[in-house]
């Protein structure tokens, strides 16, 4: 499929701003995008937007996407919040693409944004652990450090995967994020202090988890037909999926597998007329190191169980021959929760242009990557496959 | 701190006192918590109810530290400390998470037997929640 | 008609705090004779450990709990001072809903008004059966001395004429106007006791050793005929010097001695310490007990063991499980730092 582009793509810096809103922070996200474009863009052009987004730090409940549509200079186009939970922004990237698939419209804009830092300490922890499946997996103690925990040991006892392949993830994306100048942490850690840190949610640690991160994207989605207005080198939506699975890991077929991630690769594979083999980088939902092994395996790069191996086989450094997170991953570039999808989406565009920042951490002459983006534990997952 | 509202908890209690299943009347298997269409055969939403026998083994399970616990959960884990919560597979098939209440942490393994017994899980608006957790089967009869 | 006991249960939290604790702490230990005490854990309480000792002594009937047709409660520290408490014992245990229930909750006499409610139910009604639970972990400041004693535990008791265990010869009361000894005001969920000493046992003396006294009298019955007696035990001492005025000696209150290794019970003093004598009575041996409750007044309860024990609830088993911890950790868990 290549009747959908990528023209431009833009992300604030992520970290902790007290001095800004969604607002402003989604303000940044836009200006970043809009000179991306490389022939200029006309934002009165933009004909929808799809803004990913879960608790709007806090404020506003309702009708978020209107407000930082008109404060970025977006009036009176239809414009619609996307949420679900930390899949948001890669399911706001797939309404912008279904949109401009329908012939609705030629141009839509693709954004997220979330505001973590504003709120106290227990009520990140209530914005955050309400999207599991409440009633059970919360009432029984457990956010969700405690849920990936859950799978954590579980994958463990069955696969044998050990702690220091968790550990190696978390060093492995702060490498990568050292060369991020927008990543939250930009600084490398050893294995031993990755093994060390604090224990949250045993298996986990501290350095197995993600942060609360203030961030936004945008990304600009249009009709293939009109991408050479925007630039000479647009990058194509080869493929895209999205699946639900069940909300609590308890109902699950498999404790060790994200169904979700399954079918909805499975999906975008086909629609791409690609398989997993084909796929030379990825950005995939690392909130916990346990989720970007699961990734390995539920997006076919290895098989069930072989994730730990697959790791420690160097396949996904920067320097391997398939990539996995150069941008960092939400463990080093943060994880504001409605804008990881479109920000990971960011990543790729330039990836795939030859445009990262820093080039230490460009992956060289890489024609088709893929973004992954889940929801929860798994209650939501969205991929979408991009090619130069 | 989760907000789960008192009609809300109060729909629950067949569950989370009692231990009370579904049984699919046309596959046969057991829904524990209920869903509104079976989820092994995806096809009846016909069930009877089915008093599960509390018992069962842990399948995976989480020792949640202080930064893990979420605020309702805090006050237990600094008077208690860590506290293991599970996933167990219960002895009529279907797994459910819970607590594992009088166990020390470090014996807490995949495999061990346990049974269910009423405990207060936590308190909101003032208003005690009661609910099932998991204890060591083993400990008495 | 015959009316008895058919089969009881017990629960004792697992957690344990011993004297030497407090004294580390405060420098003395104010409960006399108790080397340890029980402490509920966090997530229990009186109804969680209610539900408890209801189950098991239904299991030890065996009895299913749909032909309970009354249920009792007992506990001077319920979770709520207004709330229905029966119903969350009620509904978790698989009592009939239309099960008629009452809450006991003003004194530690509370236990026997209990038992003598569901009496009151069996007696009038021959195919009757009298579910009674009484749990109790009672919370004063940590600057009282009555706090010292304070432990926790439950037991329930399945009341009816069939399958005895042990059959109720009779009972017998007094109650008198007695205050500040032991009392909560209105807005304090602690408890308060204004340390008056000698008027406070004068009134716990009188009222008990009158109701012990009227129903020995009436039964025609001598303290030497008695081969267990069980006294409302706020302490280790009190027992025998209520006994001792009724002319009991060691012997006959051993076996029903819990406090020495739990505290203070409250509410489930008496009902407790009845099931450690069930445990090990014989065919054919009778039983006194005698409940307090400060304000004041005193039940007096005389059995004959008629039956062997089918499933032994084994009190000595609860007491032997058990885990000990420290000052800090019991503020932390009775709700003492704030």
């Amino acid at each position: 499929m290549t009747k959908v582009a990528i023209v431009g793509a833009g992300q604030s810096k992520y970290g902790e701003f007290p001095d800004k809103g969604i607002k402003e922070l989604f303000f940044e996200a836009f200006k970043d995008m809009a000179a991306s474009v490389d022939k200029g863009l006309d934002p009165k052009g933009i004909e929808a937007a799809y803004i990913g987004n879960l608790g709007s730090g806090g404020f506003q409940l309702g009708n978020m996407s209107a407000l930082v549509a008109e404060y970025a200079g977006l009036q009176y186009i239809p414009t619609m919040r996307i949420e679900n939970a930390c899949a948001s922004g890669g399911y706001a990237l797939v309404a912008a693409i279904m949109d401009v698939l329908s012939g609705t419209h030629k141009v839509a804009l693709a954004g997220g944004v979330e505001k973590m830092t504003d709120v106290s300490g227990l009520k990140q922890k209530y914005w955050l652990g309400v999207s599991g499946d409440t009633e059970y997996e919360r009432l029984a103690g457990t956010t969700f450090a405690g849920l990936y925990a859950l799978i954590a040991q579980r994958h463990m006892h069955e696969f044998g995967t050990k702690r220091e392949q968790l550990s190696s993830v978390a060093v492995k994306n702060h490498k990568n994020g050292a060369q991020n100048p927008k990543a939250q942490f930009q600084r490398e850690i050893t294995l031993e202090q990755a093994v060390k840190g604090p224990i949250v949610a045993a298996p986990l640690n501290l350095f197995d988890c993600c942060s609360t991160t203030d961030g936004a994207s945008a990304v600009l989605v249009c009709d293939a037909e009109v991408a050479k207005q925007y630039t000479d080198t647009p990058v194509y939506v080869a493929g895209f999926g999205t699946s639900s699975d069940y909300l609590a890991i308890h109902d699950r077929i498999s404790t060790v597998t994200l169904e979700g991630t399954k079918k909805a690769s499975e999906r975008a594979y086909k629609m791409a007329g690609l398989t997993a083999k084909d796929i030379q980088l990825a950005e995939v939902h690392d909130c916990f190191t346990i989720a970007e092994l699961l990734a390995y395996e539920d997006l076919g790069f290895c098989e069930k169980g072989k994730a730990g191996p697959y790791l420690d086989e160097g396949h996904t450094q920067i320097s391997g021959d398939r990539p996995v997170n150069a941008s960092g991953g939400l463990k080093s570039k943060g994880h504001p929760i409605g804008s990881t999808g479109t920000g990971q989406a960011y990543e790729m565009f330039n990836q795939l242009r030859g445009t990262v920042q820093k080039p230490s951490r460009q992956v060289k002459k890489a024609e088709i990557g893929l973004v992954h983006n889940v929801g929860g534990s798994g209650g939501t997952v969205s991929v979408t496959i991009m090619r130069r | 701190m989760a907000h789960v509202s008192v009609p809300m908890y109060w729909r629950t209690i067949p569950q989370r006192y009692k231990m009370i299943g579904q049984k699919c009347k046309k596959c046969g298997h057991v829904n524990f918590p209920p869903k509104g269409v079976c989820k092994y055969c995806s096809v009846s939403s016909e069930f009877e109810d089915l008093q599960l026998s509390g018992r069962g083994k842990v399948h995976t399970f989480v020792l949640i530290s202080s930064g893990g616990a979420p605020p309702e959960f805090a006050e237990q884990e600094k008077a208690g400390g860590m506290y293991p919560v599970a996933i167990v597979e219960l002895a009529e098939g279907p797994k459910v998470i819970g607590q594992i209440a009088d166990a020390d942490p470090k014996t807490v393994k995949i495999g061990m037997p346990v049974k269910t017994e009423l405990r207060k899980i936590y308190t909101e608006e003032d208003v005690i929640r009661y609910g099932f957790k998991f204890v060591p089967a083993t400990e008495e009869k | 008609m015959a009316v008895g006991i058919s089969g009881y249960g017990v629960f004792i939290p697992r957690l344990r705090i011993k004297r030497e604790e407090y004294v580390k702490a405060w420098g003395s230990f104010a409960a006399a004779g108790v080397a340890e005490k029980s402490v509920m854990g966090f997530d229990e309480d009186v109804l969680t450990s209610a539900a408890k000792v209801s189950k098991r002594a239904l299991e030890s009937v065996p009895l299913s709990p749909d032909k309970v047709s009354r249920f009792a409660l007992a506990s001077t520290s319920p979770p709520y001072t207004e709330k229905l408490l029966s119903g969350t014992v009620l509904v978790t245990v698989g009592v009939p809903n239309a099960t008629y229930s009452s809450d006991h909750t003003t004194s530690t006499r509370a236990g026997t008004e209990a038992i003598i409610a569901g009496f009151e139910h069996v007696m009038a009604n021959p195919k009757g059966i009298a579910l009674v639970a009484a749990a109790d972990a009672p919370r004063a400041s940590m600057w009282g001395s009555v706090e010292h004693q304070l432990g926790a535990g439950a037991a329930a008791y399945v009341l009816s004429s069939e399958n005895l265990v042990a059959e109720l010869e009779g009972h017998a009361s007094n109650v008198t106007e007695h205050f500040g000894e032991r009392f909560k005001p209105r807005d304090d969920p602690l408890l308060h006791d204004l340390n008056v000493k000698k008027f406070a046992e004068g009134a716990l003396i009188s009222n008990t050793t009158k109701a012990a006294s009227s129903l020995m009298k009436k039964l025609n019955r001598k303290p030497e005929e008695y081969q267990h007696v069980v006294i409302q035990q706020p302490d280790a001492k009190v027992p025998s010097s209520v006994g001792g005025k009724l002319g009991f000696t060691e012997p006959q209150l051993a076996a029903g001695l819990v406090s020495k290794n739990l505290g203070d019970l409250g509410a489930a003093s008496v009902p407790v310490g009845l099931a450690a004598v069930l445990d090990i009575a014989k065919v054919g041996d009778k039983v006194l007990v005698v409940s307090y409750g400060s304000g004041a007044g005193a039940d007096a309860l005389s059995f004959k063991v008629v039956g062997d024990r089918k499933a032994v609830p084994r009190v000595q088993a609860e007491m032997d499980r058990k885990e000990y911890i420290e000052y800090v950790k019991y503020l932390k868990l009775k709700g003492a730092i704030v």
